[in-house]
């Protein structure tokens, strides 16, 4: 039923994925996925940051997501390496359990010209989700329509998001009546949004969005784990609640069928599960449905460890 | 090969053919006709679809490849116009006849749409199907387009949720008290309705509909029945379904309120089966999605010629709403010899009961926390016998040991900005930082931050914040709870609905932990007078929880007849009042006839029933009920003044008569008895009331906190003012304050001794800004209760007539 | 058998509420908890007669008017300190009308 399109081999949105955590006072690399960019990988090792240093610093010391676009000039650490491979943009999201930031997820995006796609940061303003910052590639008009739309609680995906304090998923952004942005985002060709809180300490509201498109994907597959006790009846258990997948269609399981669930330390997103942490796998021959990377970003609420939501390519 | 022809393309019949196929591939013809365009899909899947969450694509369940790699003949988009049993043929519309050996209805039901005046205008829909939710999702797509939803049930609120995350403003109208009122109980209905409140969705429950309105063809707005109107451009009915019958009816099946079959499926024919929501099996129809597929695998194995039979099983509901989490099973209401097991943590919103009876668990909703909710729902299936877990059971399978409800848990849960000590200004996060700074008591708190140094009404909060922060370190003094019902004291429980806006009985409840579902006669009055007294124009006064004396209007006697008296205003009557009162007293037989120590006249020995025609009579008199029960005002004393008397000073009468007009219906902590004295020499003996009124030369001197009942006290001056209309606004004001922080059943004495006549003084006489609050509130409460309810009851006299009356009956 | 009589329909009754029924016996307080549970019992307190049916009604249990002498809507016995029973009458709902059991009135006229 899905669209084989979306499934050609292209250049993908997010080009370099890292998660870094804190050791020491300072944050170091754990992981990443650098794809072929080995010598931004060799500068990225040897970094390391202090609470407001560089972008992950920031992202930790201010307690939000981050959007950075264009580095030269700015307090990005690594400019030169990144002039280098060709990235031009960059994401930080710190993962905070209650007020413990439990490490910092930074994605780095190249150039832009031919790549559509959207990874949003949206902050409640009275009463109100305002678009915090975003990267948008190509997609200049959706940008521009998203910088002047506002959600109330409950309404579109990031009202949603908000409201429900869960990660959601939508479809067919694009098609007629669907999305509320979905005139402009039919037009840059976004298909699939996966919406999520980004808690931090405090009493702010930060939900992160990525809209991504046929021809150059943010992923090919998403998936929304829970893992409230809540909802599960265990903890360290997760169970699948909605996703959908380019080779494997709808992921979801309907009300009698059998839910697909993972144990702590199972896969990778068990490894999310296990240890708190954003998991990124590039290269392991063993992972769902067969792609070549994947990400596994952990959403607590509190001290309880929420939801995961994967995103494979 | 055998001919099968199967009628509606739904959930059940699409399962049925699934296991047919599995089990015999290839042995049967099969022809499938459905009057939707196209062929199965996940109905229940239509709300995420709605939302945007899912795609169409995503909830097909079998799609052209499929019926076409079985063999199935599909006639999409075709109805069937008759079934000829005895040639045992299906007639199609278009005049094609199809043989059949056996016969399979699956029409399943048709939404319900009340027929309101306006039901057939353009934008009205039901939520049943694709169509129409594609047609709400085009609605939706028009910027600033607004909704309303008919039905607060399952179908309705997942409607009203997808729509508003299409960017509808949405409004559900709900005929009962609270939400999905067969699935929940009222606690469980008020934790959902706040999570879709949060959601920005309007909800109105215990609302009736008077007419959908239109413009050119096309809805514009709904009617309620108080006359308000709520604007929309789609009106979404989602009240309930109807089993499609029609066409097994006109064929002669036997039918009742669906069609009727057996344990094997089979209906009156033996050659036609049906499933699905149009079945009526055992006297049960069906519509939640699990019962009909263990009714498809029936059908299947009765087709192949093995047996197997269709036994109803417990079912279980979920909302499809992401991020409520809710869940109900079995039964939790209407039985005998049961008893409930209940569980809040307000902190976490969760609410959970369990309903046992006979050591098995019968039913469960739970909101919150629903992770034990297959376990409980396990035990209800089985049977299982709980005399063993009992205790611990509420807890669910992974109890250890157990967790107490913390009753600290409340307060636990208030903000750092949350206010604590009114009177000073004080949060709970500068509470906080006293005790981090080394207060470790109530006195240090007290000179540190002032907090319930003034009229320490939060004493008790204060002392929780304390245990709260530092633990064991701080040892609480014992503090009375309002009843078994709660640990929380009065001042608590006040503070609780104060500050997180609780509207109602429900979310008090709820979010004060309350023990028991439904309180009992020691806290809901007083629960009931807080919350009107503190939320005048939200909370509906509830009259099953007050006392007789206040549901009746009437005081009730010992031997079970109640007294009734009309008001005579500031102790003023007229002969017509007389005679009318006379002539009542003799229609009635009322036995006594009293002149009271408030200047009014009792007629006592009055009979329940004969209540409404009394009234009635009265207030065709022009008579008014007196309040002569209520926690509330009484009567205003008053001495004729300068009208007649010599020594009088200013006409009491007149300020008598005011001061009761404008008090008169308005609820109080406990009675309110006042007076007006023209003169020093007090012949209304104003100062033995709760508030007296003295007047002199210069004015009018205003004291509060008399009583002459067991305790004896004498008034202490609040204020002496200068005119008429001061004098009314800081009765008024300090009225209002009283209703405020009084503890429910203190008079205003009790309630001085607690907080200080300098308190008091503070609130109303010097700060006048203060005073105009207080007055402002009083009148904004009192454009709600002041009001005569003899009239409104007087109109609906069969509530006091006895139910039944079988001295007939038995007797035979 | 039981033979059931109808007495009227469900929503006569306010929930948390009672109404009474004129039996030849006295009168019966039929009570509709919050829960849409019915029950019928004597409407006349054993401490001084109170009328129950006038009491406020919560979970299964009645708080007599005159005194708050609480009372079992199941058992027909008085909770707490005190001590006394009253009468009870089988009832039950079905299809949304309230029924008595006849059997009951006419045995107690044997009694």
């Amino acid at each position: 039923m899905m669209d084989t399109v979306l499934d050609a081999p292209t250049r993908t949105f997010i080009e370099v994925t890292e998660v870094w955590v804190p050791k020491d006072g300072r944050l170091v690399l754990a992981n990443g996925n650098y794809g072929a960019l080995d010598d931004f990988a060799a500068v990225s090792g040897q970094e390391s940051f202090g609470p407001g240093e560089g972008l992950p610093g920031k992202a930790w010391a201010e307690a939000r997501p981050v959007v950075l676009k264009g580095f030269e000039g700015s307090y990005f650490k690594r400019t030169d390496a990144a002039k280098a491979a060709g990235l031009t943009s960059a994401v930080a999201i710190p993962v905070f359990a209650g007020d413990i930031l439990k490490a910092v997820l930074v994605v780095l995006c190249g150039d832009d010209k031919n790549r559509t796609g959207a990874i949003e940061v949206w902050a409640e303003n009275d009463g109100l989700l305002m678009l915090s910052d975003g990267y948008y590639g190509a997609a200049r008009h959706f940008e521009w329509v998203s910088q002047h739309t506002h959600f109330p609680r409950g309404q579109g995906l990031p009202g949603g998001v908000w409201a429900s304090n869960t990660p959601i998923l939508m479809r067919d952004l694009g098609s007629g009546y669907r999305f509320i942005r979905a005139e402009s985002a039919g037009t840059a060709g976004l298909t699939t949004g996966l919406g999520m809180p980004i808690p931090v300490p405090g009493s702010k509201t930060f939900v992160l969005t990525l809209l991504s498109a046929r021809g150059t994907p943010i992923a090919r597959r998403f998936e929304i784990w829970d893992a409230r006790k809540a909802k599960v009846g265990h903890a360290r258990e997760a169970v699948l609640i909605d996703g959908i997948c380019a080779r494997e269609g709808p992921l979801w399981s309907g009300e009698t069928e059998k839910e697909r669930r993972v144990d702590a330390w199972q896969g990778p997103v068990g490894k999310a599960l296990g240890s708190g942490l954003p998991v990124v796998e590039s290269g392991t021959p063993a992972l769902a449905a067969g792609y070549e990377s994947m990400v596994a970003l952990p959403i607590w609420h509190g001290p309880e460890l929420a939801h995961i939501v994967a995103w494979y390519c | 090969m055998k001919k099968l022809v199967v009628i509606g393309a739904g959930m059940a019949t699409g399962r049925a053919l699934e296991h047919l196929f599995e089990t015999e591939p290839g042995a049967w013809d099969v022809t499938l006709f459905n009057a939707e365009p196209r062929g199965n899909y996940n109905r229940i899947m239509l709300s995420p679809v709605l939302s945007g969450e899912k795609t169409y694509e995503e909830i097909v369940t079998h799609d052209a490849d499929w019926y076409e790699a079985h063999g199935v003949t599909c006639r999409f988009g075709e109805k069937v116009a008759s079934v000829d049993r005895d040639r045992k043929v299906v007639i199609a519309e278009n005049g094609d006849e199809v043989a059949y050996d056996k016969l399979l209805f699956g029409t399943g039901s048709n939404p319900f749409i009340i027929p309101l005046p306006g039901h057939d205008l353009d934008g009205v829909i039901a939520y049943r199907d694709l169509e129409d939710t594609y047609r709400m999702m085009e609605t939706a797509g028009t910027p600033g387009a607004k909704a309303v939803v008919i039905g607060g049930g399952l179908l309705g609120l997942e409607a009203a949720a997808g729509l508003r995350m299409r960017g509808m403003e949405v409004c559900v109208v709900h005929l009962m008290g609270h939400l999905m009122d067969r699935q929940l109980d009222e606690a469980a209905g008020y934790l959902l309705r706040k999570a879709l409140t949060d959601r920005g969705i309007e909800i109105r429950c215990s609302t009736n509909s008077k007419q959908i309105l239109g413009e050119n063809g096309k809805v514009r707005a709904l009617e309620l029945d108080d006359g308000t109107e709520i604007p929309c451009d789609l009106l979404v009915m989602a009240v309930g379904i109807r089993p499609n019958v029609k066409l097994a009816q006109e064929c002669g099946l036997a039918v009742g309120r669906a069609i009727h079959v057996d344990d094997q499926m089979v209906t009156s024919d033996p050659d036609v089966l049906a499933v699905g929501e149009c079945v009526e099996h055992n006297g049960a129809i069906f519509g939640l999605v699990a019962p009909l597929y263990d009714q498809a695998k029936v059908v299947a194995k009765t087709l192949t010629g093995e047996h197997d039979s269709f036994v109803q099983r417990e079912v279980s509901t979920k909302l499809k709403v992401t991020g409520c989490d809710l869940f109900s099973a079995g039964d939790f209401a209407d039985g005998e010899g049961r008893e409930d097991i209940v569980f809040r943590d307000p902190a976490r919103g969760v609410y959970k009961r369990i309903v046992i009876e006979d050591n098995k668990v019968v039913g469960a909703v739970m909101y919150g926390d629903t992770s034990d909710g297959n376990w409980f729902f396990g035990l209800i299936k089985d049977g299982t016998d709980i005399a063993d877990m009992r205790e611990n059971l509420i807890f669910g399978p992974a109890f250890q040991g157990g967790t107490p409800l913390d009753p600290l848990a409340a307060v636990a849960a208030l903000p750092r900005d949350a206010e604590i000590c009114g009177c000073n200004g004080v949060c709970k996060g500068q509470i906080e930082d006293a005790i981090a700074a080394g207060a470790t008591d109530l006195g240090g708190i007290r000179a540190t931050t002032k907090a319930s140094a003034s009229c320490g009404t939060c004493t008790g909060l204060v002392e929780q914040v304390l245990a709260v922060t530092l633990g064991d370190d701080f040892v609480m003094p014992a503090s009375q709870s309002i009843c078994a019902c709660t640990d929380m004291t009065h001042e608590d429980v006040r503070r609780m609905i104060k500050s997180q806006k609780l509207t109602s009985m429900a979310a008090v409840f709820q979010e004060c932990g309350w023990k028991t579902s439904c309180g009992c006669h020691v806290c809901r009055p007083a629960l009931n007078f807080y919350l009107l007294a503190d939320w005048p124009l939200e909370y509906q006064d509830d009259p099953q929880s007050r006392f007789i004396n206040e549901r009746k209007h009437a005081n009730i006697q010992k031997d079970g007849t109640f007294s009734v008296v009309p008001r005579m205003w500031g102790g003023i009557t007229t002969p017509q009042e007389l005679r009318a009162i006379a002539d009542a007293a003799e229609k009635y037989s009322v036995p006594t006839v009293k002149v009271t120590g408030g200047q009014r006249i009792d007629l006592l020995g009055v009979k329940g029933e004969d209540l409404p025609s009394i009234w009635y009579d009265l207030n065709q008199a022009g008579m008014v009920s007196g309040y002569a029960y209520s926690k509330g005002l009484r009567t205003v004393k008053t001495c004729v003044g300068t009208d007649h008397c010599r020594f009088g000073t200013q006409d009491s009468t007149g300020l008598g008569i005011k001061l009761e007009k404008t008090l008169h219906g308005s609820w109080t902590p406990h009675k309110l008895k006042l007076a007006v004295s023209g003169c020093p020499r007090n012949c209304a003996e104003a100062t033995c009331k709760d508030i007296g009124v003295v007047c002199v030369d210069s004015g009018y001197q205003i004291s509060i906190g008399g009583a002459a009942g067991m305790d004896v006290r004498e008034t202490t001056l609040l204020a002496q003012v200068a005119t008429e209309e001061e004098a009314i606004d800081l009765i008024k004001a300090v009225t209002q304050c009283y209703r405020e922080h009084a503890k429910y059943l203190d008079r205003i004495y009790k309630w001085m001794d607690k907080v200080g006549l300098d308190w008091i003084q503070d609130q109303v006489v010097n700060d006048l800004e203060s005073r105009q609050a207080h007055v402002y509130r009083f009148e904004l409460s009192q454009s709600i209760y002041r009001k005569d309810p003899w009239a409104e009851h007087a109109k609906k006299p069969e509530k006091y007539q006895p139910l039944a009356d079988l001295t007939l009956e038995a007797a035979e | 058998m039981t033979d059931w009589i109808d007495i009227a329909a469900l929503e006569d009754v306010p929930q948390r509420g009672a109404r009474v029924v004129k039996t030849r016996f006295g009168c019966l307080a039929v009570f509709r908890t919050a829960e849409d549970e019915v029950y019928a019992i004597e409407n006349s307190c054993p401490h001084k007669k109170g009328p129950l049916a006038e009491g406020i009604v919560h979970g299964k249990f009645v708080t007599c008017p005159l005194h708050n002498w609480v009372i079992s809507l199941e058992t027909g016995l008085v909770q707490g300190a005190d001590e006394g029973e009253v009468i009870t009458c089988p009832a039950r709902v079905e299809d949304g009308r309230i029924l008595l059991d006849s059997t009951f009135l006419t045995e107690r006229a044997v009694a």
